[in-house]
């Protein structure tokens, strides 16, 4: 099985992936292809972004042995906490990575889409390290939940532009940052922000991620002499939980669980869970797992973790998880906001909502890992951005 | 009538081809079947007929909207498709060129789906998010029923794309005017007009151009340019979009844009 590297495959993952766009973006996808076949293997582009990664982003993040959180689940569970990351999420290495790259391919602008807002002030700091102009398409309700973040995205001088088309979320803001990049591609590169989209952007941005997975086999294996028994991580475009999980494809003993957004119930219109509800199908130029009616018409999907909040899983995350290399779970609302109070208490660690959903996983199945498991939770991003919705669910308003 | 033979019948009448673009049951079916009779008798020579789809990542706002609201009859796209024969049997001859997004016959079946297209009295598709490249699977599996396959090109189209493009090609091609979306615009740009000539340069399948052509002159410069004839869709959808509660009333208006539009097919041709 061909799982990693997707040369002359044209971005295929077994059936899903792809390239269906409208014949305005092929030209632009192709000469991306090549730049990042060109330049991404080279020294000066490794070094470039090594440093990068290093002194501004902080990496390698630390692999924490949650101790009392081990006790409650009753198995060893590291946190890869990517929480410290500079921005307060994975986000950052895929947005350094696709900056740099867009610089090398002298590009001057920099146009993407966020939901929790976490890629776009991701997106935001490395536009500005590497002097490229940013535009983020954020939908209007997601604007108002994450009101924090669009300040933040702001004050770091970004365009935040509000998408009122659809019903508001990062679904509709994708599809508006597709159309503004068909106006711009000869002086604009779309910082895609999950593994998602027209080939190449899932190969890139898992390639960008992977460094998660690639730290976490080196610490695990520094502190424990050898490989974890399984690694949880959450996701919905799946860019965290590919970058935790590439590494260790090839490791059949690792077993990887991906949790997605069960949302409030799995009743028709409740939901975000894509594995559960949806099946094959075309969005944003690429073949997905994707939630559709009747009438082949994609559905908008719902979580309280905007993150998470997106009705198709990526091409690849599809299907490591048709294959079965990775077992696909979700977590539901109420089980994420309990999985949020759990770790503060335990570890006084605030999760992000997203993040809480791979919590909530190992919370809802301790009983599936015996006593000398070692577990790997890829601790995604941190939770002062959901710090009203949280209180908000505990306290009221 | 085949799209072959009407650009045959075109070309000696000495005449450019108007293809207006419209989203089936935007507001609803009535209005839909109103509309594509008034666009016929004052000069339409083909019909595109649009299934809408949640996310038409290649249209711009108009069309959004459009299909947002044509989605509101909870149609089924077969049933949509059904809207063909029903312009068939009220006495619409012109070929109709049915465009869709690859969702729509990804999740219906490729065959299910061109057998249904085909039997209502379609000639030729247009699928916007379907590029050469991941257009053999479908070509494959749809080649018995004889659609002509219209493809797009852009001005970001390089020369071996476009021979890529124009070599599996049939019916017409389909001439992205700018770089973008559909939706009207101001102007017609000179990398449009170098497209026009390249693609010109190394085909002889005829061009049609369309996104953003709302006006007379637009519609002018391209003719004049070499291409073969023009496809106006979110100028319609603007006119009716004023007067959603009663679309009908918009028909006179629109009858005398499409009137135009013709009228400039033909002045353009003879230029």
């Amino acid at each position: 099985m061909n799982l990693q590297g997707t040369h002359g495959s044209n971005g295929r993952f077994g059936r899903f992936g792809g390239r269906y766009v409208s014949e305005v973006l092929m030209q632009v996808l192709i000469e991306l292809e090549e730049a990042f076949e060109s330049y991404y293997p080279t020294v000066e582009f490794q070094r470039e972004l090594g440093v990068l990664l290093k002194d501004y982003g902080g990496r390698p993040t630390p692999l924490y042995y949650a101790k009392n959180f081990s006790e409650l689940i009753g198995c060893k569970v590291y946190l890869k906490r990517e929480d410290l990351l500079c921005g307060g999420s994975h986000k950052l290495n895929n947005s350094l990575g696709q900056a740099l790259l867009a610089e090398k391919m002298r590009k001057k602008r920099l146009i993407t889409e966020t939901a929790a807002g976490q890629h776009g002030i991701s997106a935001a700091m490395a536009g500005n390290v590497l002097g490229l102009e940013v535009e983020i398409f954020m939908g209007i309700r997601d604007m108002e939940r994450q009101e924090s973040n669009v300040k933040r995205m702001r004050l770091l001088g970004a365009r935040v532009t509000p998408v009122k088309t659809g019903s508001g979320n990062l679904k509709d803001a994708v599809s508006d940052t597709l159309r503004e990049w068909a106006t711009c591609t000869r002086t604009t590169h779309y910082l895609m922000g999950s593994t998602v989209g027209p080939h190449p952007f899932p190969e890139i941005v898992a390639t960008f991620q992977s460094v998660i997975g690639k730290e976490i086999k080196e610490q695990i294996v520094e502190k424990e002499g050898k490989l974890p028994d399984a690694i949880v991580a959450c996701g919905s475009g799946g860019s965290n939980a590919i970058g935790a999980f590439r590494p260790f494809i090839g490791e059949d003993e690792v077993r990887l669980y991906f949790v997605e957004g069960g949302g409030s119930s799995l009743d028709a219109d409740n939901s975000a869970a894509a594995f559960v509800l949806g099946k094959p199908g075309i969005l944003h130029g690429a073949a997905m797992m994707v939630m559709q009616d009747e009438q082949a018409q994609i559905k908008a999907s719902k979580t309280r973790a905007v993150g998470l909040n997106y009705p198709a899983r990526g091409p690849e995350i599809s299907h490591l998880c048709e294959t079965r290399r990775v077992e696909s779970g979700y977590a539901f609302d109420h089980e994420v906001f309990e999985a949020v109070r759990v770790m503060c208490k335990t570890e006084g660690l605030l999760p992000a909502l997203e993040t809480a959903h791979a919590l909530a996983y190992v919370l809802n199945h301790h009983d599936e890992f015996d006593q000398d498991s070692i577990l790997v939770v890829n601790y995604s991003g941190r939770g002062d951005k959901d710090l009203e919705t949280i209180a908000g669910y505990f306290y009221g308003n | 009538m085949e799209i072959d033979q009407k650009f045959l019948e075109l070309k000696e009448k000495g005449e450019g081809a108007y293809m207006p673009h419209i989203y089936y049951g935007d507001p609803n079916e009535e209005f839909s079947l109103e509309l594509v009779k008034t666009l016929v008798s004052n000069g339409a020579d083909l019909i595109e007929f649009g299934i809408p789809f949640s996310d038409p990542i290649a249209d711009g706002t108009t069309f959004i909207e459009a299909c947002e609201r044509a989605l509101k009859t909870r149609m089924t796209p077969i049933q949509r498709i059904e809207g063909v024969r029903k312009l068939r049997r009220i006495g619409v001859e012109v070929p109709i060129v049915l465009t869709t997004y690859y969702n729509i016959p990804y999740t219906i079946g490729l065959q299910i789906f061109a057998k249904q297209v085909k039997e209502a009295g379609v000639q030729g598709l247009i699928i916007p998010d379907l590029p050469v490249e991941e257009a053999t699977e479908f070509l494959e599996a749809t080649k018995e029923f004889d659609l002509k396959m219209i493809f797009l090109v852009a001005p970001t189209t390089d020369d071996a794309r476009l021979r890529k493009i124009v070599e599996i090609a049939s019916g017409f091609l389909y001439v992205i005017n700018m770089e973008g979306v559909t939706g009207t615009r101001e102007s017609v740009v000179q990398s449009t007009l170098d497209l026009i000539k390249r693609v010109r340069d190394c085909t002889d399948l005829p061009l049609m151009a369309g996104f953003g052509i709302s006006r007379k002159e637009h519609a002018l410069a391209m003719l004049s340019a070499g291409v073969d004839g023009i496809i106006t869709g979110s100028a319609i959808t603007e006119i009716y979009s004023k007067n959603l509660h009663s679309p009908e009333m918009s028909l006179p208006d629109i009858a005398k844009f499409a009137g135009e539009m013709k009228q400039a097919c033909v002045e353009g041709y003879n230029r």
